[in-house]
């Protein structure tokens, strides 16, 4: 089977218009850009994407704009995690409803299930639709709350529609486990990384990411790419340098910043949600200045 | 400035008698052993050395040992943690009077000191020490005290010979932070791999690795370092999984593994001081046929 999610795969972030709704013809406009500019797939609600300040009707009808703009040029995937399993399920049947090619779901919020019940929570949302699934690890937000081999082996031996696993652990030894194990029970299975660390993972089997950068340097996450397959690891470490700088201006309060800087570029995509803060007026100009000190004012797309 | 790059350093355990005396005879062996499988520095004594568990005495007996035994043929990096950075210090001096060519350090055992104290910590024994200077993260091990790109930075401006990090923390993001940020203050800042993951920490810029398995899969290891160096990173992907599996294996049966493995492997070095029980009997019979399924040991020489 031929892997579905590779290369750099974009997140959009949500849209919103001043009063805070949604803004469903600039997420129009937003995907549009991210296929334009080399998007190899599309995910949506990350929580790049406030996903868990969206109410599940927000989601739902967003989804169904994301799947017909797109209009398959890129496969879409819909992220369904949610406080509540049961609204998962529903978020992932809607998902196969309109016709998404995948759904992906992080380990559960809040609580702190044994392996068996994590087991469990990925059997039932791969169970309850028949699209492809992709499982979502991130222990460094979700605190003690991961994957290992075992597990990826036994969900691996049950869903075969467990094609991918979104990895964010962003650690060697994890990534090197996880990797080992799944690829035994399916060679073609599909390990992306949370965000663009591609240099230290794509020799370890990687075949791509989700993006942090790409509303702002689609060009950059790509080069990275492309240096890192091509195993030009001088290039490939210095991207990863410029990119390691990005993200440390954008994961805080993620994704204010990040919305902030598109300002920047040009593709003002509104507020942000509470309880995450918008970025003022004083953090723009400050991204503003990080963003050309880094050359990315120069070398990146303006507008839409 | 540093211009020691210490490449592939071995870290030789300690090898007690059956009274749990230091074996001196057996340690002679050993660092033979190490010196003809591919060291290119030596350091000592690490934690895999149960540095922790040998006196302040033995400590200066044992380095005193080593350097005589290794003669200046290989650089010996001399490991001089402690809780109190007093000792530390005294221990870093009393290296450098005794031929060491850097000394490494860790976050003071158990207190957990504000942050401008565990810099007051590596100053004084960088002072100490004049020559090259290294800290070592081990997150696993040290529970408590993080350390981050600030500090790293603090210690640029106060130590003229901190000359780099050792980074056990296996994190990408962390390794990354510390690098390209450092870098761009003192450009011969060295990143080391802590152990033997080394794929994702060369792609990142590490050229040098500590690996205690050394002991067990020394041609294994001089192979897969060979062509980390070439950064051949894809090449190296399948050694580096089999590194990995080893790696498991005796984390899965605990810190006296590593002696166990040795005494498989007809190095037998006794066995580890208390508080640290030996395997079982049972344990080791696990070990030892988890061994022999190791393919890849087939071709590492045993004995001596």
């Amino acid at each position: 089977m031929t892997q579905m999610f590779k290369g750099v795969m974009q997140s959009p972030v949500t849209p919103l218009k001043d009063d805070f709704s949604p803004d469903p013809k600039t997420f129009e406009k937003l995907l549009d850009f991210h296929v334009r500019t080399g998007a190899t797939a599309i995910s949506w609600p990350h929580h790049k994407g406030e996903s868990l300040n969206l109410t599940i009707d927000e989601r739902k009808s967003l989804a169904e704009v994301a799947v017909k703009s797109v209009a398959k040029r890129v496969p879409v995937s819909i992220h369904v995690s949610a406080l509540s399993v049961e609204d998962s399920v529903d978020l992932a049947k809607h998902a196969q409803q309109i016709g998404a090619d995948a759904i992906i779901a992080i380990t559960p919020y809040f609580w702190s299930p044994s392996m068996e019940g994590i087991f469990k929570h990925y059997v039932r949302l791969g169970q309850s639709v028949d699209i492809p699934m992709i499982a979502y690890n991130s222990p460094s937000y979700l605190e003690g709350i991961e994957f290992n081999g075992e597990l990826i082996t036994r969900l691996l031996e049950k869903l075969p529609n467990l094609i991918a696993l979104k990895e964010a652990s962003f650690n060697s030894e994890k990534f090197v486990e996880i990797s080992r194990a799944a690829l035994k029970v399916r060679p073609d299975f599909a390990i992306v990384a949370g965000v663009e660390f591609l240099a230290p993972s794509v020799p370890l089997g990687c075949v791509g990411s989700y993006s942090s950068a790409g509303g702002i340097s689609p060009n950059l996450c790509t080069q990275l790419f492309d240096a890192c397959m091509k195993g030009e690891s001088e290039k490939a470490r210095q991207l990863q340098f410029k990119l390691a700088q990005l993200w440390d201006l954008f994961r805080d309060q993620y994704p204010s910043s990040l919305k902030g800087g598109m300002v920047i570029m040009g593709r003002p995509v509104g507020p942000t949600r509470a309880p995450l803060p918008t970025a003022t007026p004083e953090r723009q100009a400050f991204i503003a200045q990080q963003l050309e000190e880094l050359g990315i004012l120069d070398t990146e797309p303006h507008g839409w | 400035m540093n211009t020691l790059i210490p490449g592939l350093v071995h870290t030789p355990v300690t090898p007690f008698t059956d009274d749990l005396k230091i074996d001196y005879a057996c340690l002679e062996k050993l660092l033979e052993f190490h010196l003809r499988s591919g060291a290119e520095a030596i350091a000592t004594p690490m934690h895999v050395a149960e540095s922790v568990s040998l006196s302040d005495v033995e400590q200066r007996a044992h380095f005193d040992f080593v350097m005589k035994q290794v003669n200046g043929r290989v650089p010996v990096l001399a490991h001089v943690s402690d809780a109190a950075t007093g000792v530390a210090a005294s221990r870093a001096d009393y290296a450098q009077s005794k031929g060491a060519r850097a000394i490494i350090c860790t976050t003071p055992y158990y207190w957990t000191p504000p942050a401008a104290m565990v810099h007051e910590h590596f100053a004084q024994v960088a002072k100490a020490a004049k020559i090259a200077f290294y800290v070592f993260y081990t997150p696993a091990e040290m529970s408590g005290t993080k350390l981050n790109t600030d500090l790293m930075l603090q210690l640029v401006n106060s130590s003229s010979n901190f000359a780099g990090l050792i980074d056990a923390s296996m994190d990408w993001q962390f390794m990354i932070n510390i690098i390209s940020n450092v870098q761009r203050t003192r450009p011969e800042f060295q990143l080391l791999s802590g152990n033997e993951y080394m794929v994702s920490a060369g792609a990142v810029g590490a050229k040098s690795m500590l690996t205690p398995m050394a002991a067990i899969a020394p041609q294994l290891i001089k192979d897969f370092f060979s062509v980390c160096r070439t950064e051949k990173y894809f090449e190296a992907r399948k050694m580096q999984e089999d590194i990995a599996s080893l790696y498991q294996l005796l984390k899965h049966h605990g810190f006296a593994s590593l002696k166990a493995a040795m005494h498989i492997m007809g190095r037998d070095c006794g066995i580890a001081r208390p508080p640290l029980d030996p395997l079982s009997p049972e344990s080791f019979n696990r070990l030892e046929k988890s061994l022999h399924g190791l393919s890849f040991l087939n071709r590492e020489v045993k004995g001596w």
